[in-house]
């Protein structure tokens, strides 16, 4: 057998492992037998370990969604975001990107819509953990600013905003301190978070007001200061709207949350 | 080719950097870590965008020599070579600046997928033919030889026309690659196929053989998995001298992937190995 056709069938015998009824794989044809042991339990060693090991890269990323769901219902999910998301990343970090949309997506979990906003609180986390590095916007970048209005703002490769429109947040705030989660509840606002990577390189997170976030997305669109002292003006006072943008700016600059252009 | 690269220099004796042990690598107390000479990292841990893995291995950096050991170059796939993850693989190696790099003889998937796993396989002149042009690729690409890891392996092939040290010995030959052996590899390997971990050993090629992994593995009766979850044991230790007794000084360190230990359990028994290399050594001086 041609060394392509034997990985295709090993392939194919190690991804049906968690398949009911696919019977006995076809490469069990093609190995050896063992005096000690049953050809298919030592290929249920291969079979075995490619399920676990998804599970364990989506236990590690995803770890308050799995004390939530519980062992169960976190190893049934996961089996089900394996057989539709296999891994096609070389990096096994990339390998549970996918699931705050599978659980969006995807019945029964799409039925309960915390779920997939607690995979994206997580995602959000891990994300803004190892993101790039940048040089921050300092006081001193500041102070060579000349073109005040047409300043245009970066923020940090490591910043990430997340719309909420379950209480998810409470949710996870009570699993991570071990106390029993609140019921589901549906925002009449949808909150809004910010993450961001603190100066000694942890994910850290805060909720913002309606006008930070408000602010914080245009500036992200390219928005210049100018354009964000207007969008200002609409919400608050005309005159006091600059003050206010200087305000998020100098509070954004001080938290590390822009970057140098 | 790299056929007559330099071997590198004996480093001594080490261990995986796991990020369990950042604390007391980087203390003000050296503490345990005083002892340890070198890490090895696995690659694909530090491929990542920035943050803080790569902000930790900066600070590890200036302090031990590294070497970096990848799980995903499937260089015995049927794949294309996956040239993203090779200059992903590149720019870290630029960074870091490592002793030497290591995989692993195996497959980790075709079709664009990633079983994650180390496959074995076929021991067949196809499988080597394709598998030697290949490390000559990656170390053309690199402007570097590359060692070669012995995975520990659950099934061989009715297909294998030679034994796995032949292969290795082969593939070594023909693509000037180095190896790193691991001792508890071999053992596994040996128990689940039933052939003379010694044998294998005498084998190898010593001037290629450049790095010892020593670990831990779960025995289960009729089969023995590769764990790296608890300490090395006695057979392994055993082994390991003779591979010492075999080859000399080569770079030697302890691999713990799960149920990790506080950092100075771990340098128990890398201690132990520098130990019974230097009873050993100095014996047959």
């Amino acid at each position: 057998m041609k060394l392509a056709d034997l990985q295709d069938m090993f392939q194919r015998g190690l991804m049906s492992g968690d398949q009911e009824g696919a019977g006995q794989p076809a490469i069990l044809d093609e190995v050896n037998t063992s005096d000690k042991e049953q050809k298919d339990v030592l290929f249920g060693v291969y079979q075995n370990a490619y399920v676990l090991r998804l599970i364990e890269f989506l236990q590690g990323d995803y770890d308050l969604l799995e004390t939530y769901l519980g062992d169960e219902g976190f190893d049934e999910m996961a089996r089900a975001y394996i057989a539709v998301h296999p891994s096609t990343s070389h990096n096994a970090r990339w390998f549970g990107t996918g699931l705050p949309d599978f659980l969006k997506n995807t019945a029964p979990w799409s039925g309960l819509p915390q779920l997939a906003e607690l995979a994206a609180f997580d995602k959000a986390l891990l994300d803004s953990f190892d993101a790039a590095d940048a040089l921050h916007f300092t006081p001193e970048d500041m102070a060579g600013v000349t073109d005040f209005p047409g300043l245009v703002l970066h923020s940090h490769p490591a910043c990430f905003r997340l719309d909420l429109k379950t209480n998810a947040a409470a949710i996870r705030e009570a699993l991570q301190e071990e106390h029993e989660p609140p019921a589901l509840e549906m925002l009449e606002e949808p909150q809004k978070w910010l993450f961001y990577r603190s100066a000694d390189m942890q994910s850290m997170y805060r909720q913002l007001g309606y006008e930070e976030a408000m602010v914080w997305d245009e500036m992200v669109k390219g928005v210049n200061f100018a354009g964000l002292c207007e969008i200002l003006a609409h919400y608050s006072n005309e005159e006091e709207a600059p003050m206010q943008a200087a305000g998020y700016l100098q509070n954004w600059m001080a938290a590390d949350l822009l970057m140098k252009a | 080719m790299y056929m007559n690269s330099e071997k590198p220099k004996y480093l001594g004796f080490g261990l995986g950097l796991r990020t369990e042990h950042y604390g007391d690598i980087l203390g003000d107390d050296p503490g345990s870590a005083a002892a340890i000479d070198w890490f090895e990292i696995i690659s694909e841990n530090y491929m990542v965008p920035g943050g803080r893995p790569l902000y930790m291995l900066d600070q590890i950096k200036e302090r031990y020599p590294l070497v970096m050991h990848g799980v995903s170059l499937s260089i015995g796939s049927t794949a294309p070579l996956n040239m993203d993850y090779l200059k992903e693989l590149q720019k870290l190696e630029k960074r870091v600046q490592p002793k030497w790099l290591s995989d692993h003889i195996c497959w980790t998937g075709v079709h664009g997928k990633n079983m994650h796993d180390l496959l074995p396989v076929p021991y067949t002149e196809e499988a080597l033919e394709h598998m030697a042009g290949r490390i000559s690729q990656v170390q053309d690409f690199l402007g570097r030889s590359i060692a070669l890891e012995n995975a520990s392996t659950y099934v061989t092939f009715k297909s294998d026309a030679m034994t796995e040290w032949e292969f290795v010995g082969e593939l070594a030959a023909r693509t000037g690659c180095m190896l790193l052996c691991d001792i508890n590899n071999i053992y596994v390997s040996s128990f689940n196929h039933g052939f003379d971990p010694v044998t294998y050993l005498e084998a190898m090629p010593k001037q290629a053989v450049v790095q010892f992994h020593l670990a831990g593995h779960t025995n289960n009766g009729t089969h023995i998995i590769d764990t790296h979850d608890h300490p090395v044991v006695d057979e392994v230790w055993e082994l390991y001298g003779k591979a010492v007794q075999l080859f000399g000084e080569v770079s030697t360190m302890i691999e713990r992937d799960d149920n990790i230990p506080p950092l100075k359990d771990v340098v128990v028994e890398m201690e132990r190995a520098r130990t019974m290399s230097k009873d050993i050594l100095g014996a047959n001086v």
